[in-house]
C-alpha cells in the first residue's frame, strides 16, 4: 500500500524556534489545559452527583449550585489554556492533526456548536443560582453530557493522528468527513482513562471548595471535604483498572516502552503509580482526621506531580505511535530571533499581571473583600 | 494535493464565511466594548447617574456572554475552519506566525480573565480597582487586535515577506495601518450599536434617551470615518491585487458598493436612533445591528474577493498549489505539478493511472484536489450551473481549462497538471452536467456566443483586446478567429463554427459602431 506516501510533506517554513522549546510549551500548556479541563468536566459531573444523590436536598442543591457558579469560568479557562497545546501541536503535527481532522471534519467542527450551546447552557445555571434549581438539573446534564462527547471526539482525533495507517481506507471511503475512529481498540480505554481522571481531579476541585468554606461554615466544609475526598479516592482506584485495560490495549511494542523498553517512560509510570497511591492513602488518612491541610494541599502537590508524568507520557506515546512517519531531525529551524524574545517578555508579564489581578481581586490567597465573594473565579483558594 | 480533501456538499468556502464573518461582528465589538465598559463607567461615575452605572451592569452580563462565549468560541471556530479547509495555509501561516498567535493567546488569556473579573467585580470591587480591570481588558483586548490584523492584512499583501521570509517584513505589510484604523473604527462603532440593544429595553425612558445619546457619540462619527479609512485601504492596496475585483466578476466591486449602501443606511439610522431616543424600539436597534452586520459581511467578502487567487498573496493560491517553485513545496507548486502530473504528485488521490476508461472517475479526483476548495458541483460556485449556462461541451471545458488564470481578471489560480488531466478533468464536468457538441455549436447569435465563449476574459469595452484589436473587415475577422491560439498563444483552444465566428463578428462590429461605446462601458455576462 502507499499509506506512508500518504503522509503530509511539511511546508516550506523553517520552525522559529528550536524543536525542544515547542516540545516544552507543548507538554506545559497541555497539562494547565488538562488540569482546567478536569476541573471543569469533573466539576460539572460532581455537581449533577450531588444533586441528585444527597441524602439530604438542600445541601445537595447548595453543593449543585456552589459547583454550577465556577463552570463559566473554568469553562474558559479550559478553552484559552487549550489553545495553546493547540497551537504547539500544529507547529509539530500538523501533518497528521490536519490530516486526522479532515477525516472527521465534521464532528471536529461540531465540537464548535456543542461547546457554545453547553457554554450557555453552564451559563444558565449559573444565574439560577439562588432560586428554586428548576431547569437548572436538565440544562447541566445536557451541557455536561455536551463537554463530554467533546472530549470524546478530541480521544477519536488525537487516536486518529497517530495510526496513519487508518487514513486511507476511511478518506477514500468517505471524503465528506463523517468519520470516526471508532474501530481502533486504544480509543475507549483512552477516553475512559481521560474521564476517570476528570472525576477524580474534579474530587479535588471540590476539595478547594471545601478549604475555601472552611473558615465560614465549618459543617458544609466537612461535607464538601468528604464528598470530594472520596469522589478523588474511589475515582483512583478505578483508575488502576482502567489504565491498565488502556496499557493492555496498546500494540505490544508501544505497551513495552512503559514496562522497560524505555527507561523513562518507565521511570514515569512507576512515578504516577507510586504518587497516585500516595495520594490516596493521604487522601483517606485525611478524611479521617479532618484534615483539609493534607487533604487540600498535599494531595494535589502530589496529583500534580502525577498528571505532569501522565502528560509527559503521552506524549512519548505519540512519537512513538508516531515513529515510522515522524523525525524531530526533519524540520529546518530557523530562529526568529526578531520576536521569540518579545513573546517571551509578554508571556512572563502576562503570568505576572495575571497573578496581580487574580489576588487584588481577593483569588489565590490575595487579601479578600469585606464580604464573601458571590462568585469566583476558577481558584485554588 | 498534499492533504486530503473535506468534501463539503455545499461548499467548503461558504463554512469559511457564516464562521468567520460572525466571528469578527463579535470580535470588533469585544475590542470597541470594553473601551465603551470603561468610559461609561467612568462617566457614570463622575455625574454619580446610578442608574446609568445599573444598566451598564447588565450590559457587562450581555457583554460577556456574547463576547467572551460565543466570540471566543467563534474565534477558535475560525482557525479548527480554516485548518479543515485549508489545511497547507494554515500550516504555512502557523510556522511563520507562531509566535505573532503565541503572543496574541496572552492578550487573550489576560482579556478573557480581566472580562470575568470585571464582570463579577460589579459587586465586590471598589470603583477604581473595578475600572482597572475594565482598562486591563480592553488594553488586552486592543493588542490581539494588533496581532491577528497582521496575520490577516499578510495574506492579502504579504509584502517583502515572499522575498525575504522576515516575520515584521510580513507583519507590517502595506495594508496593515490601514486596516488596523479601519477595524479600530468599526470597533468603536459597533460598541454603540450593541450599546442600542441593551437599552432598547429599559423602561426608564430618560435613562433610555442617555445612553442613545451616548451611544450615538460612538456610533455616528467611527461610522462616518469608515469610507475615509476604506479609501485609504483600497489605496495601499497594489493595483493588480485590486484589479480582479473588476472586471468581467467585479465580485469585489459589487460587495464593496453593498458594504458602502449599508454603511450609509446603517449610518442613516444610528442618526435616527437620536430623534426619540426615549423610545427607541429593540426592533430597531436589531436593524442597524443588522446593517452594520451586512455592511461587515461585505467588507470581509471583498477582502476575500480580492485577495485570490491566492490565499497567501503571491505565495500560494486558493487551492493550496504554491504560485512558484520554491524549495521545500513538496512539488505542490504549478510548474511542477505541470511537469510532473496530478496523479503521481498528489499524495491523496486514490486513482493512480490514467487509462481509457477511467477519465470521470480520475477528473472527479482532480476536481476534488483542485477545485473544491472554492466550488461545489451544485451548491456554492457550483459549477453545474456555469456549464449549463455557458453550454459547454467536453471540448470546450477542455479547451477553457486551458485558460483558466485569465478568467474573470485572473480570480482563479491556472490549472495544474499534464494535458491528458485536463482532459479528464474536463470529462467529468461534462458528466455532471452533459452538454452535446451539438448544443454548444446552437447558438447563433453574436452577443449569445460572445456571452457563452468569450464573456469570461473580455468585456465589451472600446479598450478590450478582442474589441481593439479584431479586424474590421467581417471575413478576416471571422478568419482570425478560426485559430485563437494564434492570435495569442495563451488563449483557450476554442472551436466556433462559421456560423458562430460570422454572428459574434457582426455583433462585435455592431458594438464598435455604436456611439455610446467607450473605454468605460461595462462588461458583458
Amino acid at each position: 500500500m502507499m499509506q506512508t506516501n500518504l503522509i503530509p510533506s511539511l511546508d516550506p517554513n523553517p520552525l522559529p524556534a528550536p524543536y525542544w522549546l515547542f516540545k516544552l510549551l507543548l507538554i506545559v500548556t497541555f497539562f494547565l489545559h488538562i488540569i482546567a479541563m478536569n476541573f471543569m468536566l469533573g466539576g460539572g459531573v460532581l455537581a449533577l452527583v450531588a444533586k441528585w444523590r444527597a441524602k439530604n436536598p438542600a445541601s445537595g442543591n447548595r453543593m449543585f449550585f456552589d459547583l454550577a457558579r465556577k463552570l463559566p469560568s473554568l469553562l474558559p479557562a479550559t478553552i484559552t489554556l487549550g489553545i495553546a497545546p493547540l497551537l504547539f501541536v500544529q507547529v509539530l503535527y500538523g501533518q497528521f492533526f490536519y490530516t486526522s481532522s479532515i477525516l472527521m471534519a465534521w464532528p471536529w467542527f461540531l465540537v464548535l456548536v456543542m461547546l457554545t450551546v453547553a457554554y450557555y447552557g453552564f451559563y444558565y445555571v449559573s444565574f439560577r443560582a439562588g432560586e428554586k434549581p428548576g431547569k437548572a438539573g436538565g440544562v447541566m446534564l445536557c451541557s455536561v453530557v455536551l463537554v463530554t462527547l467533546i472530549g470524546f471526539f478530541f480521544s477519536n482525533n488525537i487516536t486518529l493522528s497517530q495510526t496513519p495507517s487508518r487514513w486511507a481506507a476511511k478518506y477514500f471511503a468517505n471524503p465528506s468527513g463523517w468519520n470516526l475512529n471508532l474501530s481502533e481498540p486504544t480509543l475507549f480505554p483512552r477516553y475512559l482513562h481521560f474521564f476517570t481522571a476528570a472525576i477524580a481531579v474534579g474530587g479535588i476541585f471540590v476539595v478547594f471548595m471545601a478549604l475555601a468554606n472552611w473558615k465560614r461554615d465549618k459543617e458544609y466544609a466537612g461535607q464538601l471535604l468528604q464528598f470530594g475526598g472520596k469522589t478523588f479516592m474511589y475515582a483512583t482506584m478505578a483508575q488502576f483498572v482502567v489504565g491498565v485495560i488502556f496499557l493492555v490495549s496498546l500494540p505490544r511494542d508501544l505497551r513495552m516502552l512503559f514496562m522497560g523498553d524505555n527507561p523513562l517512560a518507565t521511570t514515569l509510570l512507576l512515578v504516577g503509580i507510586t504518587g497516585a497511591m500516595a495520594a490516596i492513602f493521604l487522601m483517606s488518612g485525611a478524611l479521617r482526621t479532618g484534615n483539609i491541610r493534607v487533604a487540600a494541599v498535599y494531595v494535589p502537590a502530589i496529583l500534580a506531580v502525577v498528571i505532569l508524568c501522565m502528560s509527559v507520557m503521552r506524549d512519548i506515546l505519540r512519537d512513538a505511535y508516531l515513529r515510522p512517519y515522524f523525525r524531530p531531525e526533519q524540520f529546518a529551524v530557523t530562529t526568529q530571533w526578531a520576536v521569540l524574545p518579545l513573546f517571551l517578555a509578554l508571556f512572563v508579564g502576562g503570568v505576572i499581571l495575571w497573578l496581580v489581578m487574580m489576588r487584588r481581586y481577593g483569588l489565590l490567597g490575595g487579601k479578600k473583600g469585606n464580604e464573601p465573594p458571590k462568585a469566583q473565579m476558577a481558584s485554588t483558594d | 494535493m498534499n492533504y486530503p480533501v473535506w468534501d463539503v456538499a455545499f461548499g467548503a468556502g461558504l463554512l469559511i464565511a457564516i464562521v468567520a464573518i460572525t466571528h469578527v461582528f463579535v470580535s470588533h465589538f469585544a475590542v470597541g466594548g470594553g473601551l465603551f465598559l470603561v468610559l461609561t463607567e467612568q462617566k457614570a461615575r463622575r455625574a454619580n447617574d446610578a442608574a446609568l452605572l445599573a444598566w451598564l451592569k447588565a450590559h457587562t452580563k450581555f457583554f460577556v456572554l456574547v463576547t467572551v462565549v460565543f466570540g471566543a468560541i467563534s474565534g477558535v471556530g475560525i482557525w479548527f475552519t480554516i485548518g479543515l479547509i485549508s489545511p497547507t495555509a494554515t500550516s504555512n501561516l502557523i510556522h511563520t506566525y507562531v509566535w505573532g498567535w503565541a503572543i496574541e493567546w496572552v492578550f487573550f488569556f489576560i482579556e478573557i480573565t480581566a472580562a470575568l473579573l470585571y464582570l463579577y467585580g460589579w459587586d465586590k470591587l471598589d470603583a477604581c480597582l473595578h475600572q482597572w480591570y475594565g482598562w486591563i481588558y480592553f488594553i488586552a483586548a486592543y493588542l490581539s487586535l494588533v496581532i491577528i490584523n497582521g496575520i490577516i492584512t499578510f495574506m492579502l499583501t504579504s509584502g517583502a515577506w515572499t522575498k525575504n521570509h522576515q516575520f515584521w517584513s510580513g507583519f507590517f505589510n502595506p495594508t496593515y495601518f490601514p486596516s488596523l484604523a479601519f477595524r479600530t473604527a468599526i470597533s468603536l462603532a459597533l460598541a454603540g450599536i450593541y450599546a442600542l440593544i441593551t437599552a432598547s429595553v429599559q423602561k426608564d425612558a430618560a435613562l433610555k434617551a442617555r445612553i442613545v445619546r451616548w451611544s450615538a457619540l460612538w456610533t455616528v462619527p467611527a461610522l462616518a470615518v469608515l469610507p475615509l479609512l476604506g479609501r485609504w485601504y483600497i489605496h495601499k492596496i497594489p493595483a493588480d491585487v485590486w484589479a480582479s475585483a473588476r472586471g468581467p466578476m467585479p465580485t469585489g466591486t459589487e460587495y464593496a458598493m453593498l458594504a458602502v449602501v449599508l454603511l450609509i443606511v446603517a449610518f442613516v439610522l444610528a442618526l435616527l436612533t437620536l430623534v426619540r431616543p426615549a423610545r427607541m424600539h429593540l426592533a430597531f436597534s436589531l436593524l442597524v445591528a443588522l446593517m452594520a452586520f451586512g455592511a461587515m459581511g461585505s467588507f470581509e467578502f471583498v477582502r476575500e474577493a480580492i485577495r485570490k487567487p491566492f490565499v497567501i498573496s503571491n505565495y500560494l493560491y486558493a487551492n493550496s498549489f504554491y504560485s512558484t517553485q520554491i524549495p521545500g513545496d513538496g512539488g505542490f507548486s504549478v510548474d511542477e505539478v505541470n511537469a510532473a502530473g496530478v496523479l503521481p504528485s498528489a499524495k491523496w488521490v486514490n486513482e493512480r493511472d490514467l487509462t481509457a476508461t477511467n477519465q470521470v472517475a480520475v477528473g472527479h479526483e482532480i476536481f476534488r484536489v483542485e477545485c473544491e476548495s472554492c466550488h461545489t458541483v451544485n451548491a456554492y460556485r457550483g459549477l453545474r450551473h456555469y456549464i449549463e449556462l455557458r453550454q459547454w461541451d467536453q471540448n470546450k471545458i477542455n479547451a477553457m481549462l486551458g485558460g483558466l488564470a485569465f478568467m474573470h481578471n485572473n480570480v482563479m489560480p491556472p490549472f495544474a497538471g499534464t494535458d491528458a488531466e485536463r482532459g479528464a478533468l474536463a470529462a467529468y464536468l461534462n458528466s455532471i452536467e452533459p452538454v452535446s457538441a451539438e448544443a454548444a455549436a446552437a447558438a447563433t447569435d453574436g452577443e449569445t456566443v460572445f456571452d457563452q465563449n468569450c464573456s469570461m476574459c473580455h468585456r465589451v469595452n472600446a479598450s478590450d483586446s478582442l474589441f481593439k484589436n479584431l479586424a474590421t473587415d467581417p471575413a478576416a475577422a471571422a478568419d482570425s478567429l478560426k485559430d485563437l491560439t494564434t492570435l495569442f498563444p495563451l488563449m483557450p483552444d476554442l472551436k466556433l463554427t462559421d456560423r458562430q465566428r460570422a454572428a459574434l463578428v457582426e455583433w462585435i462590429n455592431k458594438q464598435r459602431s455604436a456611439k455610446e461605446f467607450s473605454s468605460t462601458a461595462q462588461g458583458g455576462n
